[in-house]
């Protein structure tokens, strides 16, 4: 993750999300593995190229921003590039579920991804920071207890 | 339509918003606890005029911890007496378990003597941290 990555406007986070959340209600609705699979794309041109490429961005800079006043704060991108890597983790899973046919773990890695988005979209929780700090004590916890054992 | 997958998606978006309420209600909310030792937990010592060492537990990739960095530095311009000490739980996991802090980020304040005054976690509600400092700060 890049340090010199320009700051987001936390708005088009948000806006990001909400559509993100849309994406995955209609996977979860039709079923559908190769959208799914597009998330999955988005999530990644996300995490790893910087969300100024990834397509739900842009809609907001071309659509959206040019309507509302300038933003009056300024969000860092490497939270929400590691936000969007848990998604595409996610996303990556469930489309593997829905494409050999264990419909269950696509419906259930749809569904942490949707939670996440929606915390976003709606109350602007970033559930992939909170998990950070969780994951990283409890891999610490682990290596420290190999260690002394 | 897939039955399983509407049922699936309703129950999400039941939890999500009732875990959102909850974690919103939750935030900034200040709540007492008995720690001890927070000044070497930060390692450093009380100057002669610090009152409250405030100890901020973050993760590099957490808005909110930035937003709780930046208020607290607007408190101690304001308010003389308070020290500041931001620990990465990612290096120092043991500080969060010591203070059994889960949450990023977490402000764990502590007295001259490094007993705890009070902690809360997500991003300080600031006329409410304010006040609840004013018995160790003296009046505004």
């Amino acid at each position: 993750m890049s340090v010199s990555d320009p700051q987001l406007d936390p708005r088009g986070v948000r806006f990001a999300a909400a559509l993100t959340t849309v994406v995955l209600a209609i996977v979860l609705l039709t079923g559908s593995g190769w959208l799914l699979a597009a998330q999955a794309v988005v999530f990644a041109l996300a995490a790893f190229a910087g969300p100024r490429f990834a397509p739900y961005p842009l809609l907001f800079r071309t659509f959206v921003a040019p309507r509302l006043s300038p933003p009056t704060e300024r969000e860092d991108a490497a939270p929400v590039r590691f936000s969007q890597l848990v998604g595409f983790v996610f996303a990556l899973v469930g489309t593997i579920g829905y494409l050999t046919g264990l419909a269950a773990l696509g419906v259930v890695a749809t569904a942490f991804a949707l939670v996440a988005a929606f915390l976003n979209a709606a109350f602007g929780f970033c559930l992939g920071c909170e998990m950070y700090a969780l994951i990283h004590r409890f891999r610490t916890d682990r290596t420290t207890q190999g260690a002394s054992a | 339509m897939d039955p399983i997958g509407l049922l699936v998606l309703v129950a999400a978006l039941l939890l999500a918003t009732a875990a959102g309420l909850l974690l919103r209600r939750r935030d900034g909310r200040i709540r007492r606890g008995a720690a001890t030792g927070g000044w070497a937990l930060a390692g450093a010592a009380p100057g002669a005029e610090d009152r409250v060492l405030l100890l901020q537990l973050s993760s590099p990739v957490c808005t909110p911890c930035r937003r709780t960095a930046e208020l607290i530095d607007d408190l101690r311009a304001r308010r003389p007496g308070v020290v500041h000490a931001e620990i990465d739980v990612a290096q120092r996991p043991d500080v969060a378990r010591t203070l059994g802090v889960l949450r990023t980020p977490t402000v764990v304040a502590f007295d001259r003597a490094g007993a705890e005054l009070l902690r809360l976690s997500g991003l300080p509600r600031r006329a409410d941290l304010d006040a609840a400092l004013d018995p160790v700060l003296g009046p505004r």
